[in-house]
């Protein structure tokens, strides 16, 4: 895929996104706006310049796009395991699914490392929550 | 002379042990907080503000600002050396992470440091002679004033960042538009909500910093198997004469810059940042180098951020108006401690207004201690190996979102733009126009409304008024600028992307040496 293409597409995709729904909310007129008024207009601004880009990525040679989803989806992944788990049993539970998901997205895996940074992070979390008052719910 | 004896009044003051404890305090959180990627001085002073009901009134608003202007110290720290930035250090981050590439990264600390140092000591005279001038200046812009200024933000934002006015002005659409999800604060109406409660209040801004550049740059050194992070721990600090030289015309540029859009709401220190950058491109003797590595590249912005969070003071203490929500959080303190911040505030207080004056030069100079000979003891913990390192900064990124609302959902917002920020990065789409479209997006829509009000629904009024008028023909002279720029470029053989493309590290945040379409 033409990344420069992509990218165009993307940004028109997002102006018509907010542009149609903009025309959910009252528009009103330019001296008595609507909540729709202000992102109709920039959706419309948005949508003109994803055009341009469109007309411009004719012109330029083809860039290929490379995503790599593996290590993102183990960040991310690893982050909704912090809330989901932390919801569950408390924060502490939460950083060490954090710790031993995301290190999955490193290069080297250590288990004896991932629990050394688990506890270490732990004791931070109860330095967080006794000296600055932070009531994340540890357990 | 009048100014001069309350500065000595004021320092009376801040000299006191009590205070000046308060102020260290402030000045080593604020460089901490400002250190670690995932902490804010936003959380942090949120966090801390249930802590000052039990400190004096001075000693609280002494430490709180001293958090505010010392995170501005401490973020270039790691916006130099892991790139990354807070909102306040996006465009040091461009250079300094340059430099740290060339194993400059000594220069570029000492440079962001004394250039810090410098901005904050001229802000300061700006703060102590010309509170009230100044003030007036805020009173002058109309509501179509502010939106020519945010416009013409934007534009520097696009050519600075990206080199490209379509992909820059596309970003901070997009960030405008992500503004407008939440509550529409004149009709009371949810838009773009879907109903999640955590969207009521709109996308937080950590979130969004948080996501857009630590995760996505977390995961792209993942991607191209850094196991640490370019910086190796070995700085040599003090810099040649020849290099001094540089730094310091750059900073005094920086700081006037700073110290004036540090005043106007709607500037602060993000876009006083962008306009020194782009100043420095367009006036320094080394302007070809901008981009690449540049010691002005650094200095410059360094000191306008300083010199901007500095005089970002002046419309909450000669006006009475927040400029920022770090100023908003101050005035909070200010009405918490009895204080109504505002033009009587002067002569009601004296003593408090001089003495948090003064206590900026002194922290100032605490900033410069901490920030340039003790920087190795900071800079210890980037000597962690990478594996170790990346999940400590992801737990921060959790503690930094969650501590805002007290709400672990937020992270769910984090995540996803963690996941938009990896898209946009490898889509060659920077995310800093996002950025600040993003904070700037509701007042540009509240001074555009306000603005055709006023004016009936007429677009007059933007070429009526004198500064509003000179500021669009400065939109539009750029834009043509970035016109003829394209058509030059076409004529020697294509758009500028036909020429290989920029190594990875620099792709995103290093602007062309031509401006394109």
């Amino acid at each position: 895929m033409n990344r420069n293409l992509v990218r165009a597409l993307l940004i028109a995709g997002l102006a018509l996104s907010f542009g149609a729904g903009s025309f959910r909310y009252s528009i009103g007129d330019l001296s008595d706006a609507g909540p729709g008024l202000f992102p109709l207009m920039i959706s419309a601004l948005l949508l003109a310049v994803s055009l341009m880009m469109i007309a411009r990525s004719r012109y330029e040679s083809a860039v290929p796009i490379e995503i790599g989803m593996k290590r993102i989806s183990l960040v991310l992944g690893g982050l909704i395991g912090f809330v989901l788990v932390s919801k569950a049993v408390g924060v502490i539970g939460g950083i060490v699914a954090l710790v031993f998901v995301t290190a999955l997205a490193g290069r080297s895996y250590s288990w004896r490392r991932n629990l050394q940074v688990s506890i270490a992070l732990i004791a931070v979390a109860f330095a967080l929550q006794s000296l600055l008052g932070l009531n994340i719910g540890l357990y | 002379m009048d100014v001069l004896q309350n500065l000595a009044m004021g320092f009376e003051h801040a000299l006191t042990l009590q205070n000046l404890m308060y102020c260290a305090i402030g000045c080593v959180v604020g460089t901490l907080v400002g250190l670690l990627p995932g902490l804010g001085p936003l959380a942090t002073i949120s966090l801390l503000l249930p802590l000052t009901y039990s400190i004096p009134v001075n000693g609280a608003l002494i430490m709180l600002a001293g958090i505010y202007y010392g995170a501005q110290y401490g973020d270039s720290v790691s916006a130099i050396t892991m790139k990354i930035p807070h909102a306040s250090s996006i465009v040091t981050c461009i250079d300094g992470y340059q430099l740290t590439l060339k194993r400059q990264t000594g220069l570029a600390l000492f440079t962001a440091g004394i250039s810090s140092f410098i901005g904050g000591t001229v802000a300061i005279v700006v703060l102590a002679w010309l509170t009230p001038l100044l003030g007036r200046v805020a009173f002058m812009l109309g509501p179509a004033d502010y939106c020519m200024l945010m416009l013409f933000g934007f534009m520097c934002v696009s050519v600075v960042t990206t080199g490209s006015v379509l992909n820059g002005l596309a970003m901070c659409f997009v960030g405008v538009l992500l503004a407008q999800v939440g509550t529409d604060v004149q009709s009371g109406v949810q838009r773009f909500t879907f109903n999640l409660d955590t969207l009521y209040d709109g996308i937080n801004l950590v979130s969004v910093a948080l996501g857009c550049f630590g995760i996505a740059e977390i995961t792209k050194n993942l991607d191209e198997g850094e196991e640490r992070s370019p910086f190796n721990g070995e700085i040599h600090l003090i810099p040649s004469w020849a290099n001094f030289k540089r730094i310091m015309p750059s900073a005094l540029r920086g700081s006037l810059v700073g110290s004036i859009l540090g005043v106007l709401p709607g500037g602060g220190a993000t876009v006083a940042q962008f306009v020194s950058y782009a100043f420095e491109k367009k006036t320094s003797k080394y302007r070809r180098e901008i981009g690449s590595g540049a010691i002005e590249g650094v200095a410059g912005p360094a000191a306008a951020d300083e010199a901007a969070a500095r005089t970002s003071f002046i419309p909450l203490m000669s006006i009475g108006i927040p400029e920022n929500a770090v100023t908003a959080l101050m005035m909070a303190a200010f009405i918490i401690k009895g204080v109504q911040p505002g033009p009587n505030m002067i002569e009601k207080n004296p003593d408090l207004f001089w003495g948090l004056v003064a206590s900026m030069w002194i922290g100032n100079c605490f900033l410069l201690l901490l920030n340039v000979p003790l920087v190795r003891i900071w800079l210890s913990v980037f000597k962690i190996p990478y594996g170790v390192l990346f999940p400590s900064i992801l737990f921060f990124c959790c503690i930094g979102t969650f501590s805002i609302n007290n709400n672990l959902n937020d992270i769910f917002v984090t995540v996803a733009f963690g996941f938009v920020g990896y898209i946009l990065m490898r889509l060659s789409l920077d995310p800093s126009p996002l950025m600040l479209g993003f904070i700037l997006g509701p007042m540009l829509e509240e001074n555009f409304r306000r603005a055709m009000l006023l004016s009936r629904g007429s677009f007059e009024v933007f070429v009526t008024r004198p500064i509003s008028a000179t500021l669009l023909a400065l939109v539009v002279a750029l834009t043509l600028v970035g016109v003829v720029g394209a058509l030059r470029a076409g004529r020697r053989g294509g758009l500028a992307e036909r020429h290989p493309p920029p190594p990875p590290d620099c792709e995103t945040n290093t602007p062309p040496s031509a401006m394109v379409i």
